[in-house]
């Protein structure tokens, strides 16, 4: 954009004076150097002196390659209301509804597995489901779910030991004793996931925390709320370990409150017999 | 020499459905979202937690501002390229350019948050929707990406206050400029095809990037509520 | 105005719109006569300015007219196969331009062609594309080098010109099946470190 005249003007009355300045500074100080070219070329490169460059403010380490997946798993949030389905096609069956929030008013997220594409090139993936009955897998679209998280996490419930283990990067960084379901009440069995985290209310009888899975009751299937199994804290440590619970696994509070620290939302869940 | 006639490509280019509309909109309305504009504004809203370092302490509000905007970009850049890698859905040069390349984005995260310790912005949540799923999307998506970056810090190298930071920061810069030739050598696309390189904003970057519909909130996965599981 | 010899107004349209000449002029004291001028005292490291810019801009524009030499020849001796010839003749068209833009902005302060001699490097493909890697990789890290030292404006224009070198090195490098970019950041090199290694490369003639 042309800068509007009086600039302009200004602008070439300042240019006379710098070049007569400049012709003034390059006699007072010797024309000597203007007469003779430089000896090589190097030598023009080498003259006059430029300052170094100034040492970085940070460096760069090196590049950061990605270690092993062995311990990850992936998460994904449920974006839209979808049928999650036997095979990665639109034409095959159902074996369960995926809602995009949980009973506890929370985003829905699920496990994902694997990945396909159908014969028109969209993206399927075999996500684990929080339905029954319990370790259901199904196929969803991908635009269904949302952005995935990775966690390196794994947590583990043996029912016999009732114990409750926690590994990350297959080391185990937290372990406890838990109160697993009655015989008539069992905690179901097999591969599941934490899908959220209730805080900040006051049920002794629940602990200080409670961390929702996507296993759910098969004996307590009228239970409101979906009759979902969850890891929190209680009243009664006096229990624990013991086969004492609706299905639930209870930890007394002070596990609970460590486990907190450690267990991030989209840990898969292995509750071994 | 001729090369595949592929338009240039633009982040906007990437809207290639009407959901990315409503993702951008939720996004904009979303107060969990202040990642952008803390990017924005240069104060990290929501801050990481880390030791002050004297490097951070010695950082104008200006020079960390610029920085945040940097690792801003650099965090797109490495969630994408690491996501690319961990979904394996990609193969041969593109595989190859996402180990390498990724591996260096990882490294300018690094660096950048260490620089910058408490007042580093916090690394948001992606949705990238497939992209980093289907090998054609993908490479789109990476030339625009190495182009946007390249283009983001030209665009504010005039602006750092330290000569120290300035040092760095050209250092990286011109690498952001190898990978986007790379990556476009590899879609078939003019590695350059100017003479010279244009910068662009930090208001235009941001626009496009929010175009993307990439960066989305957290997902809220904690709840204050009194449970009613089956105990 | 006009009677200046080598002087062009800023407003001048032939020029580009461009902040090298904004760089060069705004008040500053401009470099009069034709070769570097080797009796200005040397100004301190830490004092950006328009004359700084200057001689900063000749050092570059001496990196330029050896790669526009360079590929020019490749280009016209047109022995390379397909793929680097094109490589060639698209690169040579790029260095042109940053010669002229250059050699614009210093006007009659812009230094003189530089002879040059690269033997079989624009004609064997091995050789061209290690000059051409050695040369393009020598003007990022100059640039770079010298990013601290320019003026905000000088720094805009250099800033448009060397990612466009380091594109240049990746894709002869994707030519060649080398990695195209493995370093995580690109070192800057001072005046005599650029200097040695050209002197090194035997690029440049003797007088």
């Amino acid at each position: 954009m042309r800068a509007p005249r009086r600039t302009r003007l200004i602008g070439a009355a300042a240019l006379i004076l710098a070049a007569i300045t400049a012709a003034f500074v390059s006699v007072a100080i010797g024309g000597d150097d203007d007469d003779d070219p430089p000896a090589s070329e190097a030598d023009a490169a080498a003259a006059p002196a430029l300052a170094e460059p100034p040492d970085p403010a940070f460096e760069i380490p090196p590049p950061v390659e990605l270690g092993g997946s062995t311990h990850e798993s992936t998460w994904a949030p449920v974006k839209r209301a979808a049928t999650a389905r036997s095979a990665p096609r639109l034409r095959s069956g159902a074996v369960g509804r995926l809602a995009p929030r949980t009973p506890e008013g929370t985003t829905n997220i699920v496990l994902v597995l694997d990945r396909a594409k159908d014969a028109d090139g969209s993206l399927w993936l075999r996500v684990r489901l929080p339905v029954l009955p319990n370790n259901t897998t199904g196929w969803v679209p991908r635009s269904a779910l949302g952005g995935y998280g990775i966690v390196r996490t794994q947590l583990v419930v043996d029912l016999g030991d009732r114990r409750a283990t926690l590994f990350r990067n297959g080391k185990v960084v937290f372990q406890a004793v838990a109160g697993v379901g009655t015989a008539r009440f069992p905690t179901p069995r097999g591969r599941f996931y934490v899908r959220n985290k209730l805080t900040r209310y006051r049920d002794p009888f629940y602990g200080p925390v409670a961390f929702g899975t996507s296993a759910r009751s098969a004996t307590l299937t009228d239970w409101p709320a979906g009759g979902f199994v969850s890891i929190h804290g209680t009243n009664r440590p006096d229990l624990l370990p013991g086969a004492v619970s609706h299905g639930c696994i209870r930890l007394p509070n002070e596990a609970i409150v460590r486990l907190a620290r450690l267990l991030p939302i989209g840990t898969p869940l292995t509750i071994k017999a | 020499m001729t090369f595949r006639d592929i338009p240039d490509l633009a982040l906007a280019d990437l809207d290639r459905d009407g959901a990315i509309r409503e993702a951008v909109d939720r996004l904009e309305r979303s107060s969990r979202s202040g990642f952008l504009s803390a990017a924005a504004g240069g104060m990290a809203a929501a801050m990481a937690l880390g030791r002050p370092t004297p490097a951070a302490a010695a950082l104008t509000r200006g020079d960390s501002a610029i920085l945040n905007y940097a690792l801003t970009l650099e965090y797109l850049q490495d969630a994408f390229y690491t996501e690319a890698e961990r979904k394996g859905a990609l193969a041969g040069p593109a595989a190859r350019l996402t180990r390498v390349v990724g591996a260096v984005e990882r490294a300018h995260v690094k660096a950048l948050r260490e620089v910058l310790g408490r007042k580093a912005v916090k690394r948001p949540f992606f949705d990238f929707r497939g992209v980093t799923e289907d090998p054609p999307s993908f490479v789109r998506t990476a030339v625009a990406f190495e182009d946007l970056g390249t283009a983001a810090y030209k665009g504010q190298a005039h602006r750092i206050e330290s000569r120290e930071v300035l040092a760095a920061a050209v250092g990286i810069h011109s690498v952001e400029a190898r990978h986007a030739a790379w990556i476009r050598y590899i879609a078939g696309s003019a590695p350059a095809a100017e003479a010279f390189d244009e910068g662009t904003t930090k208001a235009e970057t941001l626009r496009l990037v929010r175009a993307t519909g990439f960066v989305v909130a957290r997902p809220r996965t904690t709840v204050a509520k009194t449970p009613s599981f089956t105990g | 105005m006009a009677g200046i010899p080598g002087l062009r107004p800023v407003d001048d349209p032939a020029s580009r719109d461009r902040f090298l000449m904004r760089a060069f002029v705004a008040g500053g004291t401009l470099l009069a006569g034709g070769a570097l001028v080797a009796g200005l005292p040397r100004l301190a490291a830490s004092a950006q300015s328009p004359a700084r810019d200057a001689e900063i801009f000749n050092f570059a524009l001496l990196l330029e007219q050896l790669q526009a030499a360079f590929y020019g020849e490749a280009a016209e001796r047109a022995e390379l196969d397909a793929e680097l010839l094109g490589f060639a003749k698209v690169v040579a068209e790029h260095e042109r331009e940053h010669v002229a833009y250059l050699q614009t902005a210093l006007g009659s302060a812009a230094r003189e062609e530089p002879r040059t001699d690269f033997g079989d490097a624009t004609t064997d493909p091995e050789a061209f594309a290690a000059a051409a890697i050695t040369l393009e990789d020598l003007a990022v890290a100059a640039y770079n080098g010298q990013a601290a030292n320019l003026t905000k404006d000088g720094l805009r224009a250099a800033a448009t010109v060397v990612s466009v070198h380091a594109r240049h090195a990746a894709w002869i490098r994707s030519i060649v099946g080398m990695p195209p970019a493995s370093q995580p950041v690109d070192q800057p090199l001072s005046q005599a470190e650029v200097a040695a290694r050209l002197e090194e490369s035997g690029f440049l003639q003797e007088a």
